[in-house]
């Protein structure tokens, strides 16, 4: 018998190694698909700002009063970041749950929302880590860098609950792309990523205004280089009721045990 | 004495309908090793499921030494060791990796873990194999990985669902040496097993279970009386051996 089984068994308080262990298990499997993980969006967005920025962007006029180059990377930071997001939420559920080994998860002593706060770290994690990749292709480019950090997390946060819910609900491999062909790409496209609302007819510039990408992406452009075309005040202000709303629905699936248990 | 396990009344239907487990109480007493049998769709990986918080009860409270495993089901948790029927493990990971995020979810600090994890690797003879991932193991290393990974943090009650099924002689004749030592140094052993010569060399109390029910339970002499084969399958409402053969 090992000297573990001696030692008394305090009742657990925030189980910060069980926690831990989550992320870690998460970053061993991502760092077993690199090229999926992070080269392919640093490699996608090498290709948007050379194209967009470089060779379209130097026959376009200024916009806002800045080159198109460092109009563009706002939104190819956020289509990247989203993307990275929503894969490895709804990969880290899914997978566990094909392969069942999201059973070792649930035998464990971990609380529902140190399983959700774990695997919403590592989806930030990544997302970080594959922005800073995109903001240092950037930067190489003559595009600035980021500033406002708590509403880009916020934002990745909120694609990762969702991931979270498109991973428990999926039935199979088909499912999971659903919400990524039905909502985000064309949403994020359609977001101002590479366009202003000036530019639009003025009947669809319903399009934007009730885009929630377009907050996100008008609110990173602006921590970028101050320009902005809606209320900072409201984008946060939505990104953060937006949060919550998903917050509370991943929380009661995870209580319930939706996708989860038997 | 507060039982090991103490299932009340446990039902357990399935969304689609199917009522697994019906209205079934057991206790175990600590320190006791317990089979668990019953034929397959009996129950018996169900009960073990809402014992471990794999599924949930539809009814009915289940208390590990005296804890509520739904009210207080962290703490009843820590107490529990699972080695599931099925291999349900990242088979692209390590046998290390396996065992040591095992540990990990059960909050033990990085000392601790590796003490504990060089021990059991040790103990089940796969030092060799630890940098390997999972899917190219042999069936019978992959069940000592699994069973390593049950123990852990030290479980007081281990829960065993089918831990020798696919393994070679030796090595179950070697698992049974090691849960005899487990059992005899005080951890509380539930038992599934469609071998009945395991049951019947290693279990002291025995129930069996046929259609989500509990169809007969009672210490391991009483069930020798007439042969273990003979009174399962009396229990299970199967014929035995020498009325099938005289039919």
């Amino acid at each position: 018998m090992s000297d573990i089984e001696e030692a008394p068994r305090p009742r657990m308080g925030i189980n910060w190694i069980g926690l831990a262990t989550i992320i870690r298990r998460e970053w061993a499997r991502v760092w077993r698909v690199p090229i999926q993980a992070f080269l392919a969006p640093w490699i996608s967005a090498l290709l948007f700002i050379f194209i967009f920025g470089f060779v379209v962007g130097g026959r376009i006029r200024l916009i806002g009063g800045y080159h198109y180059i460092t109009f563009v990377l706002p939104g190819v930071v956020m289509l990247n970041v989203v993307n990275a997001a929503f894969l490895q939420s709804t990969s880290q559920i899914y997978f566990q749950r094909f392969l069942r080994n999201i059973e070792e998860v649930l035998v464990a002593p971990l609380s529902y929302v140190e399983m959700i706060i774990g695997s919403l770290s590592m989806v930030v994690l990544r997302s970080m880590v594959t922005a800073l990749g995109i903001l240092a292709i950037g930067a190489a480019f003559g595009a600035v860098g980021l500033q406002s950090l708590p509403e880009f997390l916020f934002w990745i946060v909120i694609f990762g609950l969702l991931g979270i819910i498109v991973g428990l609900w999926a039935k199979n491999f088909e499912q999971l792309t659903v919400l990524n062909v039905f909502f985000i790409t064309p949403f994020a496209m359609l977001g101002g990523a590479f366009f202003t609302v000036s530019m639009l007819p003025p009947w669809l510039h319903w399009l934007l205004y009730g885009n929630p990408f377009f907050y996100f992406i008008n609110g990173l452009r602006h921590s970028m280089i101050g320009f902005s075309e809606a209320s900072e005040t409201f984008g946060m202000a939505f990104s953060l009721i937006l949060c919550a709303v998903v917050g509370v629905i991943v929380w009661r699936l995870f209580a319930i045990g939706y996708g989860l248990r038997e | 004495m507060t039982p090991a396990l103490s299932i009340s009344h446990l039902t357990k239907r399935y969304r689609r309908g199917t009522l697994a487990v019906d209205d079934l109480s057991l206790s175990i007493a600590p320190g006791d090793f317990f089979g668990f049998l019953g034929p397959n769709g009996a129950g018996k990986s169900t009960t073990i499921h809402c014992v471990t918080g794999i599924a949930t009860p539809t009814s009915g409270t289940i208390e590990v030494f005296g804890i509520d495993t739904v009210k207080d089901y962290r703490e009843a948790r820590r107490l529990i060791g699972l080695s599931p029927q099925e291999f349900n493990v990242d088979p692209f990971a390590s046998a290390r990796q396996i065992v040591d995020w095992m540990g990990g979810y059960f909050g033990l600090h990085a000392a601790q873990r590796k003490k504990r994890t060089d021990e059991l690797m040790e103990r089940f003879d796969f030092v060799e194999h630890q940098n390997k991932p999972f899917r190219e193991l042999s069936g019978g290393l992959k069940r000592r990985v699994i069973l390593a990974r049950a123990l852990i943090h030290d479980p007081k009650l281990l829960i065993l669902d089918e831990p020798t099924a696919g393994v070679d002689v030796e090595l179950r004749r070697d698992l049974w040496r090691y849960l005899g030592e487990l059992n005899r140094d005080g951890t509380t052993i539930l038992l599934t097993s469609h071998y009945l010569e395991e049951v019947e060399r290693l279990c002291r109390t025995i129930t069996i279970v046929a259609k989500g029910k509990i169809s007969r339970q009672g210490p391991k002499e009483e069930f020798l009386k007439d042969g273990l084969e003979n009174a399962y399958l009396a229990a299970t409402g199967a014929e035995p051996d020498h009325i099938a053969g005289a039919a």
